[in-house]
């Protein structure tokens, strides 16, 4: 078990959203705000923890043949008792998150881990898988999050700061609505996609130069 | 390396080599001449503004795509003249009382994220002028601010606070009835509406030109006006059916769409029986649009969606290889 | 390792996936159990407040007959009634409580979940300056109201008129609900 190394991939070189693109239809659709993108990033990093462990401990007893629909099984469990306790306990984050929350079960990053790592894995490895790709995915929807809001909402930290509205950074008649519309997350996301694959090659580059040094 | 940069600036093609003095600049310069006369009727209708808006966004295209070959260090061809046509068929589809900062980001969207991003001109998947004004609808109500016609009631070049503000032909047209304004009003242009679609005669002058200096053929705007008159003549709102239908060609964007945006080489077919389908889907969607759409004007839309139709209508009538055998033939 | 077919594998599959799935419930049963009485005070409390938001002191569900189709509840309180109405807006129902008093006056609106395009008919829920005065401007209104395009009396929010139209529908309905009412 290499903790650095997962990491490393679950942030950058194996980011869920910017490099495996897994879990689309939340991304483009619930980051419209910083309160909707961590609220969404805790609730699949949550689940993906739970799931992650539960199936990799279960990985000899589950027969190959049955194995997906026992994942979906144990996800949408997870799913759904993640989705009431938010019901009962933060209606504000459900509201707001609406449909995507019990849609998470459908999502590909939580059924993609369980079947790429969870089932070949440990349980203490298929912990921190879990983890870092929910920190992975938790960042990406935060930069796209930061990024369309500003440009759409001409605010910062909506949800949660300045009592739910944000702080005003852009006068309210100048922000392009469309950004927080479904095509905004469209164009942001490819932006940021690109500029992560800017910074890894950028990271490689640098890593080759040291090691020519050496 | 040194010979590498004169490699670059040689065109390299097959066969025929035969030249043609017709270029994308000389191409280019016959569309800005064909919307001239389209450019001072605004002038007309709508006062100084309508020409410093057209002024204003010609410029910003034609920057904004110099300023990205600049940092991107690429071989600059704004000299083609096709950033600043797409800048003023921009200028001309937005109301005249749009703010000048509203319609650079429109510029800015349309040449670098539609136009450039994609590779430049050719490259570009749909019409750069017709998505930025997409994207400017991030300012519903800026893109809804239309004017009554007439020097008296127009816009100051600086403040549009002056402004008499009037409802569009088309919105009554949506509601789904007739609209107040005559029919000769409509063709001549004397209603409100955008900066260059009033005029439909204009714009018919501007399309002679065109036909006559063989920059476009009349296949697409034809079917297209086609297809809107004989749905809308079939399927009328009201009891005058010649009327309703004249209102849904002369009014709205229809004229300036059809002749000048969905001819736009880039984005539409190239063989014969695509460009009819892509004349007579454009029209379909025009009328889908306004009678049952939530917008007041389809014609943008319409055109943007058979835009990205566009790679696979060129599949279709194209002309079968010279020798080639049958079942070849048949696959194409 | 058994061959796929056989009886006994196949059962064994199918117990597996059966002990999955009961212990998955169970779970379940157990979180619904904690949640479900939160869930369904917080979902009354937000009623509560709807209703209160329009109707001074809150009011009791009653009875009643509706021919639009749009009204879902009725509240009944000390100085009217409180109308919950769905009408068809642009991208979908708006849910919206309309207040009454018992002359058959609008006391208020409030607009509690709708499907509006963000910036136009939003406006309609919003708190903000435009989206308080077209909801303000209902009150005392009685009889039967139309935005100003449609020869009524209430000015439509900018670039929304479906919108505007829709909560005037809405109102019209609970106006009409409450007449019946006597």
């Amino acid at each position: 078990m290499d903790f650095k190394k997962q990491f490393k991939e679950g942030l950058l070189t194996k980011n869920p959203v910017l490099v495996q693109l897994l879990g689309m239809c939340s991304t483009l659709a619930i980051t419209t705000s910083l309160f909707n993108g961590i609220g969404m990033g805790l609730a699949v990093t949550a689940i993906l923890i739970c799931s992650n462990v539960l199936i990799s401990a279960l990985r000899n007893f589950i027969p190959s043949q049955i194995r997906i629909a026992a994942y979906i099984t144990i996800i949408a469990g997870f799913v759904t008792i993640v989705d009431l306790l938010l019901q009962a306990f933060i209606p504000a984050l459900s509201e707001s998150l609406g449909v995507f929350i019990p849609l998470i079960v459908v999502n590909c990053i939580v059924l993609g881990r369980a079947e790429a790592f969870a089932s070949k894995n440990s349980v203490a490895a298929s912990a921190v898988d879990g983890l870092c790709q929910g920190i992975g995915y938790t960042v990406a929807l935060i930069v796209v999050c930061v990024i369309r809001e500003l440009l759409g909402k001409g605010t910062f930290g909506g949800g949660i700061l300045n009592g739910g509205e944000g702080i005003r950074l852009i006068p309210s008649q100048f922000p392009a609505m469309q950004m927080v519309m479904p095509v905004g997350g469209f164009l942001v996301l490819g932006f940021v996609i690109a500029g992560s694959q800017k910074l890894m090659k950028h990271l490689e580059m640098k890593n080759k130069k040291k090691e020519a040094a050496k | 390396m040194a010979q590498m940069k004169y490699f670059y600036e040689l065109t390299i093609s097959s066969s025929p080599h035969a030249h043609s003095p017709v270029t994308t600049r000389t191409i280019m310069r016959d569309v800005l001449i064909a919307l001239v006369p389209a450019l001072l009727g605004s002038i007309y209708f709508f006062g100084f503004r309508a020409l410093m808006v057209t002024l204003v966004s010609a410029a910003a295209c034609v920057f904004f795509e110099w300023l990205y070959c600049q940092l991107l260090k690429k071989p600059c061809k704004t000299y083609d003249l096709s950033a600043c046509v797409t800048g003023v068929l921009l200028a001309f589809v937005c109301p005249v009382t749009i703010p000048y900062w509203t319609i650079i980001l429109g510029d800015a969207f349309a040449i670098l994220l539609v136009k450039m991003l994609f590779g430049g001109l050719g490259k570009n998947i749909v019409n750069p002028a017709l998505a930025g004004r997409a994207f400017m609808f991030s300012w519903p109500v800026l893109m809804s601010n239309w004017v009554k016609v007439g020097f008296e009631n127009a816009a100051g070049i600086v403040s549009t606070a002056d402004a008499v503000t009037a409802a569009t032909p088309l919105a009554s047209l949506h509601q789904g009835v007739m609209c107040s304004e005559s029919i000769g009003a409509l063709f001549l242009g004397n209603v409100g509406g955008c900066v260059g679609e009033t005029s439909a005669l204009l714009l018919l002058i501007g399309f002679a030109y065109l036909l006559i200096r063989k920059v476009i053929s009349a296949r697409i705007p034809v079917t297209y006006i086609l297809t809107v008159a004989i749905l809308t003549f079939l399927f009328p709102r009201g009891n005058d059916r010649i009327a309703w239908m004249a209102a849904q060609v002369f009014g709205g964007g229809l004229m300036l769409g059809a002749i000048f945006m969905a001819t736009d080489y880039v984005t539409s077919p190239v063989t014969k029986l695509g460009q009819i389908v892509y004349g007579i889907g454009c029209g379909v969607l025009t009328v889908m649009i306004r009678y049952f759409g939530g917008y007041n004007e389809g014609v943008s839309y319409a055109i943007l969606c058979m835009n990205v139709c566009t790679v696979l209508l060129d599949k279709i009538g194209r002309p079968v290889k010279f020798g080639a055998p049958k079942k070849e033939a048949a696959k194409q | 390792m058994k061959t796929e077919s056989s009886a006994a594998y196949i059962a064994r599959l199918t117990i597996t996936l059966l002990l999955i799935t009961a212990v998955v419930a169970a779970g379940l049963a157990c979180v619904n159990a904690v949640t479900a009485p939160e869930i369904e005070a917080l979902n009354a409390q937000k009623t509560q407040n709807a209703v209160e938001a329009v109707l001074p002191g809150g009011g009791e569900e009653i009875a009643f007959t509706d021919d639009s189709g749009i009204v879902s509840t009725i509240y009944k309180g000390q100085s009217g009634y409180a109308v919950e109405v769905t009408p068809a807006g642009f991208n979908g129902t708006v849910t919206m409580m309309v207040g009454v008093d018992t002359s058959g006056k609008v006391l208020g609106i409030s607009v509690v979940s709708h499907t509006e395009t963000a910036g136009l008919g939003a406006e309609a829920a919003a708190d903000n300056t435009a989206g308080n005065a077209f909801r303000s401007q209902f009150a005392g209104m009685s009889g039967s109201v139309s935005v100003s395009k449609d020869g009524g009396q209430v000015d439509a929010l900018t670039g929304a008129t479906i919108t505007s139209r829709a909560v005037c529908t809405g109102v019209n309905a609970a106006l009409n609900a409450v007449a019946k009412l006597g």
